[in-house]
């Protein structure tokens, strides 16, 4: 046995819902002031893994195994940290309810000094400045970055001797991210143990001691980040790893002809301006990657497009023909020219009718096609992008996050676009999946020539695809080169 | 962003704009009635000379626009103008009717608040179980009666049957707090429905807010139970119930004719009634006024509550 003894230990757990196993036969060890990372596709039984040191499982879970942890010592940070913030009470409040349980012991004048001092401490170690000011926010009032700091100082205020942190750099940008990595490392200096679930690899290879490699609900491999890169023993580890790089890129066919002008263009947000850029040419089978960090406007620059967004005073020109500034005013032709697809595939669809109809739908009222040829095109459209039919006759539940953003492609594709423009579509899926929605994007412009693609995101993978970069900063473009190589490496 | 200041500012001017529609509604639609103050003072024989004569003592005989004008002027210097009927200033009536229900109002909400969310919270705690069942059904039920019919049986069991309470309000006046007896039917009354929605919307959102993550989070890290459910839960749930609370109220202070009716309450609604019958424009109007700036200024102060209760949504002038 290893000379440190395991903060927290599962050993053969199963967990299984409906007769069908999530996790299946999972052993982890816990170290203290170690980072252990599970990685793994969406659905790999991650989750469930890190949820069960916490002593929770999916409803109606039959559970087997021998699951060891410190008891009410478990701190959690989901992916979604402002979904653990109550939105009713300020960051004060939230960090004392979580230390009034640790001042009980002493006599009551001193618990509001000692309480104090916690929710001080906490603060600082959790590399949140300005404690007063931060104190008196609501949890809506903080910046995504500063919320999960929040959830991880109620961690620290716990006294947690292992904190599971969910997908903590999923959506971030890097710069962001890298904060977010010196975060954990921290942490795990402190003597903590940290669970890391990521699809992220660049963050996992940083912070892992160890890293447990999952496919439906198993432990395929384990290894040290050093030896799994240098010589993973698992095939699937191997895809998975490979999946970190980036797409073929795509090279525009012609830069004479141009689909989509932009002359100088300012987009507002009521008084503010959050966009200013000179101007934007799309040539026919271009992409088009639009960079920057949250709040860039490289969104907004997406919905000006889009006809989103018609605070603003450019002119959007399609084949030479201004296009109206609102959605509104533009005719069907138009609408079915410049599609855009959005980052929450889920909730882009109407959970109550099957996805098949809903994809069809699209040729119907921006074609005028005829229900049976629009069905049978849908059909044609989803399976090229591997999509089956008994399973988009299925409602979007049935669905992964990946299937549904393939399927809101198909959909965007039946009004047969000149310009898709493609939000963040990829944030938030496991690279593998990402590296599918990437290959069919790449193989979607090689095959119909004339289709301009505009990719709004932060990822560098993503943005690799694109034959020209457009990066924004604080609503300006900084930079415009093919390709950017400073966005790559995040600097 | 704009700061709460300037959003209550532009909420107050909304506010007297909606006033002022309110108080041109009502002068038009009481003169598209047919008959005027003259013709219900003339009595059952009217004789068209004597009519003629008391509208033009009644200055009833000017046009429509200049009598509007006038009153106009005249609330500018906080004066509401003289009854037609009685030849008293509205605000008279006004100040005598809003005593009794000021008092009815008063009493209704401080148990319909306790009562309507520690319903409430006591369903949403046994969600699906015997005691939600029973008040969730029970709320529904009652709020499915109209009050005139609960009225007249709680008149008939308490009152008639029982005879503990007296069944009307008649002859107490506008004192009423010296006949507290006389005000336990109507309270109940008014309280019935207002309960019953209250407890419901509490009820829902605590359901919702206790199922939360941010709950499940608080649980996780050792929050007692009490305070996860009232310091948590509660104001999240209390957000939509504010809105509600505040067009209960609105409704209890802007005359609640039936009830007044039904227990001979001498309070707002029936003035307003009286006024109605007897044609007394400027009486109408005047509660107009009254009434348009209870409401207005009732709703500014539910959105200001609910802002407090639920920070993150951003209020919309």
């Amino acid at each position: 046995m290893d000379a440190v003894t395991a903060v927290a230990e599962i050993k053969n757990l199963r967990v299984e819902i409906d007769g069908r196993a999530i996790v299946d036969g999972v052993d982890l060890r816990v170290l203290p002031g170690t980072v252990t990372a599970l990685v793994g596709a969406s659905g790999s039984g991650k989750t469930t893994t890190g949820l069960a040191l916490l002593g929770e499982y999916p409803a109606g879970a039959l559970v087997s195994g021998d699951v060891r942890a410190p008891d009410g010592l478990v701190g959690y940070v989901p992916q979604h940290p402002a979904a653990v913030l109550n939105p009713a009470r300020r960051v004060g409040a939230l960090l004392r309810d979580v230390a009034r349980a640790q001042v009980r012991h002493l006599p009551r004048r001193e618990r509001r000094t000692a309480l104090r001092e916690r929710v001080l401490r906490a603060l600082a170690l959790a590399r949140l400045p300005d404690a007063e000011t931060m104190l008196r926010r609501y949890p809506h009032q903080l910046s995504g970055g500063q919320q999960q700091r929040v959830v991880l100082a109620q961690a620290l205020l716990l006294g947690a001797e292992v904190v599971v942190a969910d997908e903590p750099t999923t959506g971030q940008d890097p710069s962001t991210k890298r904060g977010i990595v010196e975060q954990f490392a921290a942490l795990a200096r402190e003597g903590i143990a940290v669970v890391l679930l990521s699809h992220d690899l660049d963050v996992v290879r940083a912070l892992a001691d160890e890293v447990l490699v999952m496919r439906d609900g198993h432990v395929v491999e384990s290894a040290p980040p050093e030896r799994l890169w240098r010589a993973p023993r698992h095939p699937w580890t191997a895809e998975l790893l490979a999946s970190g790089s980036g797409a073929t890129r795509v090279e525009p066919v012609s830069e004479g002809a141009t689909t989509l002008e932009v002359g100088p263009l300012t987009a507002r947000h009521g008084r503010t301006a959050v966009l200013r850029l000179p101007g934007l040419t799309l040539h026919p089978g271009a992409c088009l990657a639009v960079v920057g960090r949250s709040g860039s406007g490289k969104t907004t620059l997406g919905r000006c497009l889009a006809g989103l967004h018609r605070h603003h005073d450019g002119e959007v020109l399609l084949d030479g023909v201004p296009l109206p500034r609102s959605l509104r005013d533009r005719t069907r032709q138009q609408l079915a020219a410049v599609q855009y697809v959005f980052q929450d595939a889920r909730a882009a669809f109407d959970e109550h009718r099957p996805v098949l109809h809903q994809v069809a739908r699209t040729a119907v009222r921006l074609r005028g096609a005829a229900e049976p040829d629009a069905l049978a095109e849908a059909l044609t459209t989803l399976a090229a992008l591997g999509l089956a039919e008994d399973l988009v006759r299925r409602r979007p539940g049935a669905l992964s996050g990946g299937e549904l953003q393939r399927a809101a492609l198909a959909r965007a594709l039946l009004a047969r676009p000149r310009v898709l423009i493609c939000d963040e579509i990829t944030s938030g899926l496991d690279t593998v999946t990402r590296k599918g929605i990437l290959d069919t994007l790449a193989a979607l412009v090689r095959d119909r020539g004339d289709l301009s693609l505009v990719l709004i995101t932060h990822d560098p993978a993503t943005a690799a695809l694109a034959g020209r970069v457009v990066v924004l900063d604080a609503g300006e473009p900084v930079e415009e080169e093919a390709p950017a190589r400073r966005v790559m490496t995040g600097a | 962003m704009t700061g709460p200041r300037s959003w209550i500012a532009r909420r107050l001017l909304l506010g007297a704009a909606q006033t002022a529609a309110v108080v041109l509604l009502v002068f038009a639609l009481t003169e598209a009635l047919p008959g005027d103050a003259a013709v219900a003072l003339a009595g059952d024989q009217p004789d068209p000379e004597r009519i003629a004569a008391i509208r033009e003592a009644m200055d009833l005989d000017r046009p429509a626009l200049e009598r509007l004008a006038d009153w106009t002027a005249g609330l500018a210097r906080g004066d509401l103008g003289t009854s037609l009927a009685s030849g008293r200033p509205v605000g008279t009536y006004i100040a005598d009717g809003f005593g009794p229900t000021l008092l009815l109002a008063a009493l209704t909400v401080a148990l319909l608040v306790p009562t309507g969310v520690g319903l409430g919270v006591l369903a949403a705690r046994h969600e699906g179980r015997f005691t939600d069942r029973l008040v969730s059904s029970l709320t529904l039920g009652v709020y499915a009666v109209p009050e005139f019919a609960f009225g007249v049986l709680l008149v008939t069991v308490l009152a008639l049957r029982l005879g503990w309470v007296p069944p009307t309000a008649v002859g107490y006046g506008t004192d009423l707090l010296a006949h507290p007896a006389a005000l336990v039917i109507p309270v109940l009354v008014l309280l019935s429905r207002p309960v019953c929605s209250l407890a419901r919307l509490v009820r829902a959102g605590m359901i919702d807010a206790l199922d939360s993550p941010y709950a499940a989070h608080a649980r996780r890290y050792g929050v007692p139970g009490v305070r996860v459910r009232y310091g948590h839960a509660l104001p999240n749930a209390l957000a939509p119930a504010t809105q509600q609370l505040a067009r209960t109220v609105d409704w209890l202070l802007c005359g609640v004719i039936v009830v007044e009716a039904l227990y001979v309450i001498p309070g707002l609604g029936t003035v307003l009634m009286n006024a109605v019958a007897e044609r007394d424009v400027p009486v109408v109007q005047g509660l107009a006024v009254v009434f348009g700036v209870t409401t207005v200024v009732l709703n500014l102060g539910a959105d200001l509550v609910a802002r407090r209760f639920a920070p993150r949504t951003e209020a919309a002038a």
